[in-house]
């Protein structure tokens, strides 16, 4: 056992296209050894572009570059007798089986869980769908896009004025991969303590229904419904954010800055405030928020209780506290407007008003922070002469540090390390499978 | 016979507040672990404050934000700024699995709960701090919160649509899904680990490196071809149709709100006036051959379809903009529900863009499937959870409703800590249980 994996003696299948790819590549970042079954002649995960060079090749796809490091490949055609018989022997070594086919495909198969559990009683087998195995829909089909549309974080991201907005790369896919992991691991943590396998069927629907913020409390509680807005965190309809001064997104010299408050109970309170005021006033750009008063009224904008009580205490005092919200943006807007968006993010953080910038990915990979902590690593490509700059570890663990140790695998690249090494099957057998179409 | 839980057993002093902490703890909450809710008087989550809240409720127990993430947990209430309290909370982790806490760095070392020396007291523990920024560098004290850290992360750079502003997914997505998965994920492939050599650590997630996580190619795209990224819309490289079509509105005189005659009356000039139109939108994937051909059969087969400027996905690429036009004079005059029936009859991927009351009250496949849960609260009534996105074979998780401030210290103190009562409510009228 290699003590500095955390999952370094488990052995996970995987039969997962793009809505489980990120699950496997978690679990085999943190040590598990990931065996990618494809079919001959490649997954077809692999004509995902971009590609490397934007050469279109199946050797060359980032997008599965990025979602198959640490994994090993074999090629196994499922929908053969030999190919099948070649999979259960595969079987009894697993501990985990992920996949992502259709609710059914794999009991037509023979290879249903069923089956399966005869073969290897303690396995754990993850079925990650758009809608589950069960219910209605359950034979729907759906690509990220329907996922984010049908769970519901699709109606309310963007602004009135444009459609409806998918969030950028596949958030659904994520949602869904990721409950599999956490699932998968949780069942594993049951089978360490009582020898117990099971059968976990994950939703994509449902996972990103389970991202929606405060959207479901607060149709449950107020029948109000959360639309699209503009804003980074939309409002629901009809409530308006008063909440803070400088909240939300802001444009500024060069790009564009989100902020959430300035002197709310989670900033530096009014002394960031007065910090803020200074440095407007400094360059005569503060107009009357020097004044008191809107000292007061920052500090009672930044209190929700205050706020809330107003509003059902005094209609008209709220109202007229919305109109002196939107005088102080619009003096701070405009200073901002002056700056660049790192000189705002450089100067107010250190106060504590917190606020971030909105980053380019050319922002992300030279930022600053991340090189400080080192969070890119390279990784060599021998077979196209290159070393390539991957984005690190979504977390760091003390004892067994997840990490990429190898790039993703080559179409079949394990075949011969598996199938003789490991299952025993002659050269001569192989190569009759090869020239079968089983592997 | 009792329902096996998954996660027996396992007990979490859970230090955490505002989104993304609360939402690991759920989780392991939700699968049958003990999480106890650290939470002080002197120090509330702000949470506990937000909307929504039913009309006329107004406690530290009624925002239905707070409650919908805080399910199966106990609460207590313990003071970190006396002494005495962060003793106290010393002899909690030492009874528990896993410690959590999603402050800025210098917090926990601050209160003498530097994750160095509680490993040393108990070196099986599992610790888990989710900085936004990660410990050291030198924006290691900032501070942001979800939807902030996104367009940190770059998420929002490839959202949105070309040359608009750059407003994100309209939530704070990494505080709720991507990092408290992640952090479960790593937190339980440790607990593994644990099983194995019986060895805890430390867990370190920085938020806005995990959101950069699951970006799918975008940064390989920069590091290799130097190409930024920018927004798509809701297109896709290798389909066509793809996107949101607009279908038949729906007209309402009346919005099913619940709110108070002066609410309505202080939110008057944001209602506007009915009917209101409820725009409907249904959307729409094509990605291979065979599902266009399902497309156009499924539309009818009209003669655009026909048209050699459709006929293959590159030719679709080059005149999407006409395909769109062509699709949503059609879906114009349906209901989403309707084309999404009719298109996955023909197998094609379509879905209606649902709201959160399509999602509560129409959608019978969530209905059926029992993924939304009603739990009594004392004060409350009646409040509906987000259900569990995994379904267990042998240890299905369930939704507990969340605990009152404080509800729990008797057990937590008493039973757990083995304080007798006189100790508990001396600390209690000292002020180190509030």
């Amino acid at each position: 056992m290699d003590s500095e994996k955390a999952l370094g003696d488990i052995r996970i299948l995987d039969l997962a296209g793009p809505m489980g790819l990120y699950c496997t590549k978690l679990l085999a970042d943190l040590g598990a050894d990931v065996i990618k079954i494809e079919k001959p002649g490649g997954d077809p995960s692999r004509w995902m572009g971009p590609f490397f060079h934007d050469d279109p090749h199946p050797e060359k796809s980032l997008y599965w570059f990025n979602l198959n490091t640490n994994k090993r490949s074999i090629t196994l055609n499922l929908e053969t007798v030999d190919g099948r018989k070649i999979f259960k022997k595969l079987l009894k070594t697993a501990d985990l089986l992920i996949e992502t086919f259709p609710p059914g495909y794999l009991e037509k198969k023979g290879l249903g869980y069923s089956m399966m559990k005869e073969i290897n009683p303690g396995l754990i087998m993850t079925s990650i769908t758009p809608f589950g195995q069960t219910g209605p829909y359950k034979n729907y089909r759906a690509y990220d896009i329907v996922g984010v549309a049908m769970g519901g974080l699709m109606f309310f991201g963007g602004s009135p004025e444009d459609p409806p907005n998918q969030p950028g790369a596949s958030q659904g896919y994520h949602a869904a991969g990721l409950s599999a992991s956490e699932a998968s691991l949780i069942a594993l943590h049951h089978k360490d303590m009582t020898g117990e396998g099971q059968y976990i069927d994950v939703s994509m629907q449902e996972s990103v229904a389970n991202c929606l913020m405060w959207t479901m409390p607060f149709y449950d509680l107020r029948k109000a419904i959360t639309t699209r807005d503009g804003r980074c965190v939309t409002s629901p309809r009809p409530f308006p954010r008063i909440s803070m001064a400088w909240y939300d997104l802001f444009p500024c010299k060069d790009g564009w800055v989100v902020g959430h408050g300035v002197a709310g109970a989670f900033s530096g309170g009014l002394e960031a405030w007065d910090k803020l005021i200074d440095w407007m006033d400094s360059e005569d750009m503060a107009g009357d928020l020097v004044e008191d008063e809107w000292r007061v009224l920052a500090e009672q904008l930044g209190d929700a209780a205050y706020l809330h009580t107003l509003m059902v205490s005094d209609p008209e005092g709220f109202t007229n506290m919305v109109a002196k919200k939107d005088h102080i943006d619009r003096i701070i807007g405009n200073f901002l407007m002056t700056k660049t968006k790192l000189e705002i993010y450089d100067t107010v953080q250190p106060w504590r008003i917190p606020t971030t910038v909105i980053q380019t990915i050319k922002d992300v990979v030279k930022d600053p922070q991340l090189e400080a902590r080192q969070f890119f690593v390279e990784v060599e490509h021998p077979e196209l002469n290159a070393t390539v700059t991957y984005p690190g570890m979504p977390y760091r663990l003390s004892e067994t540090p997840a990490k990429i140790r190898r790039r993703a695998p080559l179409i079949g690249e394990h075949n011969q390390e598996i199938y003789e090494s490991e299952l025993g099957l002659s050269p001569t057998e192989l190569a009759g499978f090869k020239a079968g179409g089983v592997i | 016979m009792k329902k096996k839980k998954a996660l027996d057993k396992i007990r979490v002093a859970d230090f955490t507040w505002w989104g993304v902490g609360p939402y690991v703890t759920k989780l392991l909450g939700s699968m049958g672990a003990e999480v106890i809710r650290i939470e002080s008087m002197e120090r509330i989550d702000p949470i506990r404050f937000a909307p929504p809240m039913k009309p006329g409720q107004f406690s530290v127990n009624t925002s239905g934000y707070w409650n919908n993430f805080n399910p199966n947990k106990l609460s207590i209430t313990l003071n970190l700024a006396r002494e005495k309290g962060i003793e106290i909370a010393k002899k909690l982790i030492m009874r528990s699995d896993i410690v959590a806490d999603n402050f800025t760095p210098r917090v926990m070392p601050k209160l003498g709960l530097g994750y160095e020396k509680i490993l040393e007291m108990k070196p099986s523990l599992i610790l888990l701090s989710m900085p936004v920024m990660g410990r050291g560098g030198p924006r290691s004290n900032f501070s942001a919160f979800g939807h902030q850290i996104a367009g940190l992360a770059g998420l929002n750079a490839i959202s949105g649509f070309p040359g608009r502003p750059p407003s994100g997914t309209g939530n704070a997505l990494s505080d709720f899904g991507i990092n408290p998965y992640q952090a479960s994920t790593a937190l339980l492939a440790a607990l593994h680990y644990r099983n194995k050599t019986g060895k805890g650590q430390f867990i370190e997630l920085a938020q806005y490196e995990a959101t950069t996580c699951v970006l799918e190619a975008a940064i390989l795209d920069y590091t290799v071809n130097k190409r930024i990224q920018g927004p798509m819309g809701n297109r896709h490289l290798h389909a066509a149709p793809h996107g949101a079509y607009r279908c038949k509105d729906e007209e309402r005189w009346t919005l099913n709100i619940r709110l108070t005659e002066q609410e309505k009356k202080a939110l008057s000039p944001y209602l506007g006036d009915p009917p209101w139109a409820e725009e409907r939108w249904c959307a729409i994937a094509v990605f291979t051959d065979e599902e266009w051909r399902g497309f156009c059969g499924a539309v009818g087969n009209p003669s655009w379809t026909e048209d050699r400027k459709f006929s293959t996905l590159s030719k679709r690429k080059e005149n999407e903009d006409e395909l769109d036009a062509h699709i949503e004079a059609w879906s114009r005059e349906r209901t989403p529900e309707e084309v999404m029936h009719l298109l996955q009859k023909n197998g094609v991927a379509a879905g209606v863009i649902q709201n959160s009351e399509d999602l509560m009250e129409k959608d019978t496949h969530l209905k059926e499937r029992e993924f939304y849960q009603v739990r009594e609260h004392p004060e409350m009534g009646p409040v509906t959870y987000d259900g569990l996105q995994f379904k267990f074979s042998e240890t299905p998780g369930e939704i507990e409703r969340a605990p009152l401030m404080g509800e729990h210290n008797e057990y937590v103190y008493g039973k757990i800590l083995g304080m007798p009562e006189e100790e508990i409510n001396q600390y209690t009228v000292d002020g180190i249980f509030m």
